[in-house]
């Protein structure tokens, strides 16, 4: 997959990463990377990560969408996953994934509202 | 790459899978992007057989765990597959095959949480957990094979 293909979009004062949905580790990775200097350029209130096109989360996807999410947080900006399919939902807590800290929406507009909230339990790190 | 229904590469795979019911279908694990096609193989078997979405994910996912445990330990291997026919329904058997450095500890690699490469220790508790069977068989010095089964109907 070209790298070109990765969409990270900066949307008012956010950043709607779209995450492909049949992406290679190197892809993986490369999106990871692209999120986080788009992040210094922008200097975003918050991050929506769609995985809506995303069918196959498996730990390696996981791990670095959980990773990212740190990344972001500790940069001092907010993560949130929009868009999670109920199939791959059910796969991955069998699997065993704990995805479960991470702020999540149901789709992208329901992230974008959620952006304007505070957030939920959040101590700033400010 | 395309993302929506399968366009195969020309040389990887032989025939479609239905209408070759021996086990003589298969896909080689050379890299990074051949866990890409072995999913997407994964996914057109699976909805053949029939399975509903759930179902299919489930196996895309330990599909998926099981071609970059081949990929990432043995280097290279293969993917092979077979419809099954059951008494109470047809099933899928996904098959993994390399010649890597095999498992010296099974007992432990079945561990939750427990990986030998830095990683999450999610790949072959959570396939078994996916699939309805899941068998390992590991040499050191000659490779590993591990077989998932799932079925439509579950005996």
């Amino acid at each position: 997959m070209n790298e070109s293909h990765l969409s990270v979009l900066k949307l008012r004062d956010l950043l709607l990463v779209t995450v492909p949905a049949e992406a290679d580790d190197t892809t993986v990775s490369a999106l990871q990377q692209k999120v986080l200097e788009a992040m210094e350029r922008h200097e975003p209130k918050a991050v929506v990560m769609d995985i809506s096109l995303v069918e196959t989360l498996d730990s390696f996807f996981a791990r670095t969408i959980s990773e990212t999410a740190q990344m972001i947080n500790i940069m001092g900006s907010r993560a949130i996953i929009a868009g999670m399919q109920p199939a791959v939902a059910v796969a991955a807590t069998e699997i065993g994934l704990k995805l479960g800290s991470i702020e999540a929406s149901l789709n992208v507009d329901r992230a974008l509202d959620l952006a304007e909230k505070p957030r939920r339990g959040h101590t700033s790190h400010e | 790459m395309s993302i929506g229904r399968l366009t195969w590469p020309k040389n990887r795979v032989v025939a479609t899978p239905l209408m070759n019911k021996e086990p003589s279908t298969e896909l080689p694990i050379e890299g990074e992007g051949d866990i890409v096609l072995a999913r997407r193989a994964a996914r057109q078997l699976a909805q053949e057989v029939g399975f509903g979405p759930t179902d299919v994910t489930r196996i895309v996912t330990a599909c998926s765990e099981m071609a970059r445990n081949v990929f990432k330990y043995a280097g290279q291997g293969k993917m092979s597959w077979r419809i099954l026919e059951g008494d109470s329904g047809p099933g899928l058997e996904l098959k993994f095959d390399d010649r890597g450095p095999g498992i010296a500890d099974i007992e432990t690699a079945m561990r939750e949480g427990y990986s030998s490469s830095g990683g999450l220790g999610m790949g072959l508790p959570g396939a078994k957990r996916l699939m309805d069977e899941f068998r390992i068989d590991s040499t050191i010095g000659r490779g590993t094979s591990v077989v998932l089964k799932k079925w439509l109907r579950r005996p």
